[in-house]
This record gives C-alpha cells, structure tokens and sequence, in this order.
C-alpha cells in the first residue's frame, strides 16, 4: 500500500481501512460476478436515483457496445447509492429494445448483460465507482469506461471512443474532451485544468470531467490504493485518478465527445460544495505526490482522439454582481484568514481589487495564480492554526472574483477565443511554478 | 542548454516545400542540433522509428496527408515525442486536434519563437 492520504482534517476524517478490509459489493453481487465468470468490456454507471435519465444512459451503451463491440462481451453495471428499486424499474423499462431497430444497428449475438446493484459502505461517488472497478477486476476485464448517470447527450459513439484507446491503443487512461459554453465549468478552467498542467505537467483538458475509459491494470493500481475509505476516494474521485494516472506513469489520451449537456449552474451558485472538495483533493494530492511535482518543469501535451464537430454550448448567465459581492463579502468575513495566507503583497493587492467598479472589475491572472499557490502552502502547513476546511473555504471568495474577472474579459469572446485565454492563463501557472517551489521547499 | 548538450539532440523538419526544409536545417544546424528531415507523413513516421529523433517540427498543409493526421499517428506510435507545429496557418491553432502537439508557431521570417521553444523542450526532456 502507498500514497497514504495524509490531509489529517479534510472535511470529515474517516477511520483509514485498506483495500483488503473492505469491498463495495455485496454478496449477492460478488456472487453473480463469479457466475459470469469474465468478460471484455466493463460499462460502469455510478447512480444515485438517476431512473429519470439513465434509461437513455443505457440505451447508448448499449447500442455502442453492438455498434462497436460486437464481438466483445460486455457487462453493463449501474452501482446505485438511492433507490435500486426505482433504477431496476428503468431497466426493466428497456426490455423490448425497440431502439435497436430506430438506430439501425443489429442486435448483437449475445445479448449485454445489465447488472443493477446497490454498492456497500459510505455513501458517495467514490464508493460507488470503487463497486465498478472491483467488478472489472472480478471479471478480469481488458477495459472499461465509466458514464455519468444523468448525461442528456450522450450518444453510442462515446463507447467507442472511450473504450478504442484501451482495447487498441494501450492506453490506461482516457479522459474526455468536451465541447462546453466558455462559463460552464469554471472550476475546471480556472483550477484543476491549470493546476494539473503546471504541477505535473500534463495538459489534461478535463481532469475532473465524469466519463472517462480505463485499462484493467489502471484500475488494480488504483485499488491497491489506500485512499478508498478517506475523503479523497470520497469526493475528489476523478481527479484523484487524472493524478495518479500521471504521476504513476500511465499512458493518458483524450477523446473528444461533443457537447456535455448537463444541469448548467451559473459558476455563483451552489458550486461551493464542490469547490470544496475538488480544491482539497488538490491540495491533499500536492502533499502526496510532492516529489513529483518538484521535479516537473515546462509541460506534455495529451493525445486527442475522435472527430471534432461544431457544436454550439448552451449559454450559461452569470451573475458577476453576485460573484463580486461574495468576494467583498468574502473580505469581511475571511480577512483573518487572507492575511496570515497570502503573501504580505498579494493581501494588499487582494483588497486594492475589492474596491473595484463592477464594470471594469479585474483579478490580474498573475495574482490569482499567486494567491492559489499561497493558500496551497498554507493548506500545507496549516498557517494561522486554521483547519485545512477553513482555509480551502476562506479560498471561495477569491474563486469568485478569478471567475468575475474572467467573465469580464472574455465576454465579446467566441469559445476557442476563450479557450486560447484559458490556454494563455494555464501558461501564466507555468510562468510562476518558480514561486510556488520556493515556497513549498522553504516553509518545509 | 549547453551547445555540446545540443550536438546529441536531433530534430525532424518535416514539410513538404524543399526551400523551408533546408531553411530550416541550416538554422537549427546554426544552433548546433543534428537535424534530418522528411517531406511527407510517410516518411516522417519511417523516420521517426528508425532515426528516433529527439524532437519533430510538423508542417501541417501539406499534399496528402495532413500534419494534424502525421500528429495523431505520431502520437499513437511515439507518446512522448515532442512535436512542435510549424505551420503558416494560425487557423489551425484552434483546431482541437492540434492540443496534441507540445507548441504551435506561425511560420515566420524570425525564428526565435521556433529556437526558443525548442530549447525549451528539449531541457525540460533532458
């Protein structure tokens, strides 16, 4: 066992088990798994009282798995944390497979086996993506790809695209490449897509993005892992990976999928949950793999699969007023905290921007990124005597007014105008790491 | 890097116009790299397992196969290959199929963007 999680007060501190101690499946399923015996292919859909939208989940599954896989066998597993009964219902609900026929694909010889369980322990994605790869690794499947419950544009190519890397290119990994609206995923553009570019360099457009396609020997590495039981496992899942598939040296590709329709949020809203996890795994991840990251200097790019086409985002409204407010507020409320984090510099930069007009409202890129990498040393070495939560929420309003900024500069913007700038911002991470190893190796 | 450093790296230009071929060869060679080239995919892909260069400069207009085509097979057989794009098109920049190579630079009558770069890469790599 290695890589032991070491954020000592992240949210909520679980008792540490191992991978031995405990498995996410439950007899009943353990022992179907045995009956089957192996298969090729693993399609793992983590639920949680998904059956409004994961009959059109399966439904391209399937129809991808007969498309593309034919000759493969494949188990489509749905590791459910609500209801099971409401899920099998949306199963049962797709026995006829008139859509076979609607899509012009033949139905295969054998027929994919759909497999509904309820996955054991804490509750969370974590555990239920935990039940899949024990399945994989049960069945001693050559590949597999993990999908979101609730996706509305999903299509049978995904399978193909995430599965292909795997099954034949050798790839360990595959993480999606998204068409989204320039304001939809901000945590990703402003953070976990910069951060993992810089730390350990590897350009990773989505390395939090929910679909992605894996190799068997991925999947035993990362339950040997002895994080499964700890909030990392829990809430970071998928970045968690992204990292591990890195720093572990695991060949990483990216297929492009379209469009990603979802619920929108305006990045204002209800985003401080996540923001709370996805940042705290981070940040966790940065103690753990520390010798690498020292060491990476520039940055890889990652190979690109699958046909690009145009595709127009939903637009998402934000809300820069409210966003400017929360960080005014936020300096109110967190100055205690900013002061004993950030640089003396950047404090004083830091307030100088909270006085600013709406209007012509400006977070410089330069010290975003340098407040990020303060409140990482600070998460590190618990400054001020804060919790790693309090500091990691002290961070939200800062968030706020990185994305308002953005927002403002990018608004006469098409998407790939705005992606050049998140590119451009990801080069100004890159610029700076010198400042971010000099403090980490300093303050020890 | 140290211009020795540079004597043991070897760079492939690949393009499919003869004069910017030798261009470039005469200026990476000023700078002290080994440097071979290839004027079209098939080529260049032979190239590169055979002569294993230590970086490649990638046209993308070019007749038949295209360099964003050369980069995806590239990357299928040479994960790690560094790949610079070198083309006269800025167009492509936004092509989603070019964030697979490790740069991308407008041709141009300078080329310090396309040295420095280079330069870069090939520290970090070594």
């Amino acid at each position: 066992m290695q890589n032991k999680f070491r954020g000592e007060d992240y949210l909520t501190q679980l008792e540490m088990t191992t991978e031995t101690d405990i498995t996410a499946l439950d007899e009943g399923a353990q022992k179907r798994l045995q009956q089957i015996g192996s298969a090729d292919i693993v399609v793992g859909i983590p639920s949680y009282n998904s059956k409004e939208s994961i009959g059109r989940v399966i439904k391209a599954c399937e129809l991808g798995l007969a498309k593309y896989f034919s000759h493969h066998k494949s188990i489509i597993l749905v590791s459910e944390g609500g209801a099971v009964e409401d899920t099998l219902g949306a199963v049962e609900a797709l026995n006829d497979k008139y859509y076979f026929e609607n899509a012009f694909i033949p139905k295969p010889e054998h027929e994919t086996e759909i497999i509904v369980i309820k996955y054991q322990g804490a509750s969370g994605k974590g555990t239920a993506v935990k039940a899949i790869f024990e399945a994989v690794k049960i069945l001693n499947a050559k590949a597999g790809c993990m999908l979101d419950s609730d996706l509305r544009s999903i299509s049978p190519e995904w399978i193909e695209l995430l599965l292909a890397p795997v099954l034949m290119k050798d790839f360990g990994f595959v993480t999606p490449y998204y068409c989204r609206h320039k304001y939809d995923g901000t945590i990703t553009n402003m953070i976990a897509y910069p951060l993992t570019w810089v730390l350990y360099g590897r350009r990773v457009r989505q390395p939090i993005g929910g679909d992605f396609g894996f190799s068997l020997a991925f999947v035993k590495s990362l339950l040997e892992k002895d994080v499964w039981e700890t909030d990392i496992a829990r809430f970071g899942i998928d970045i968690w990976m992204t990292t591990v598939a890195i720093c572990e040296k695991f060949k990483i590709c990216q297929s492009f999928l379209g469009a990603k329709i979802h619920d929108d949020k305006d990045p204002g809203k209800d985003l401080s949950p996540m923001f709370v996890q996805v940042v705290g795994t981070i940040f966790s991840l940065m103690e753990i793999y520390h010798e690498n990251w020292l060491k990476v200097k520039g940055s890889r790019p990652t190979a690109i699969f699958g046909f690009e086409s145009e595709f127009a985002p939903n637009p998402i409204d934000v809300d820069q007023g409210n966003m400017i407010r929360k960080f005014q507020e936020g300096l109110l409320r967190y100055q205690h905290i900013w002061e004993k984090v950030l640089e003396k510099e950047n404090f004083q930069k830091i307030q100088e921007v909270a006085k600013m007009e709406v209007s012509h409202f400006e977070l410089p890129v330069e010290l975003w990124v340098k407040s990020l990498y303060d409140f990482s040393i600070a998460y590190k070495n618990r400054n001020g005597g804060f919790s790693s939560a309090e500091i990691i929420e002290a961070l939200v309003p800062i968030y706020y007014a990185k994305t308002a900024s953005f927002v403002n500069r990018t608004q006469s913007l098409d998407t790939s105008q705005a992606e050049e700038a998140i590119r451009k911002q990801c080069g100004v991470f890159e610029s700076l790491k010198p400042y971010l190893v000099e403090a980490w190796t300093s303050q020890g | 890097m140290k211009e020795d450093d540079r004597l043991s790296k070897k760079i492939l230009v690949v393009d499919d116009e003869k004069n910017i071929r030798l261009l470039l060869k005469e200026e990476l060679q000023d700078e002290g790299y080994d440097v071979i080239m290839a004027e079209n995919g098939a080529d260049a892909l032979e190239m590169i397992q055979k002569e294993v260069p230590d970086l490649v400069t990638l046209d993308i207009k070019m007749p038949g196969e295209d360099g964003l085509s050369i980069l995806r097979k590239i990357r299928e057989i040479e994960y790690d290959l560094p790949v610079i794009i070198c083309s006269a098109y800025s167009v492509y920049k936004t092509d989603f199929s070019a964030v697979a190579a490790d740069h991308y630079v407008t041709k141009s009558s300078d080329f310090s963007e396309l040295k420095n770069k280079i330069q870069e890469i090939l520290s970090y790599k070594s």
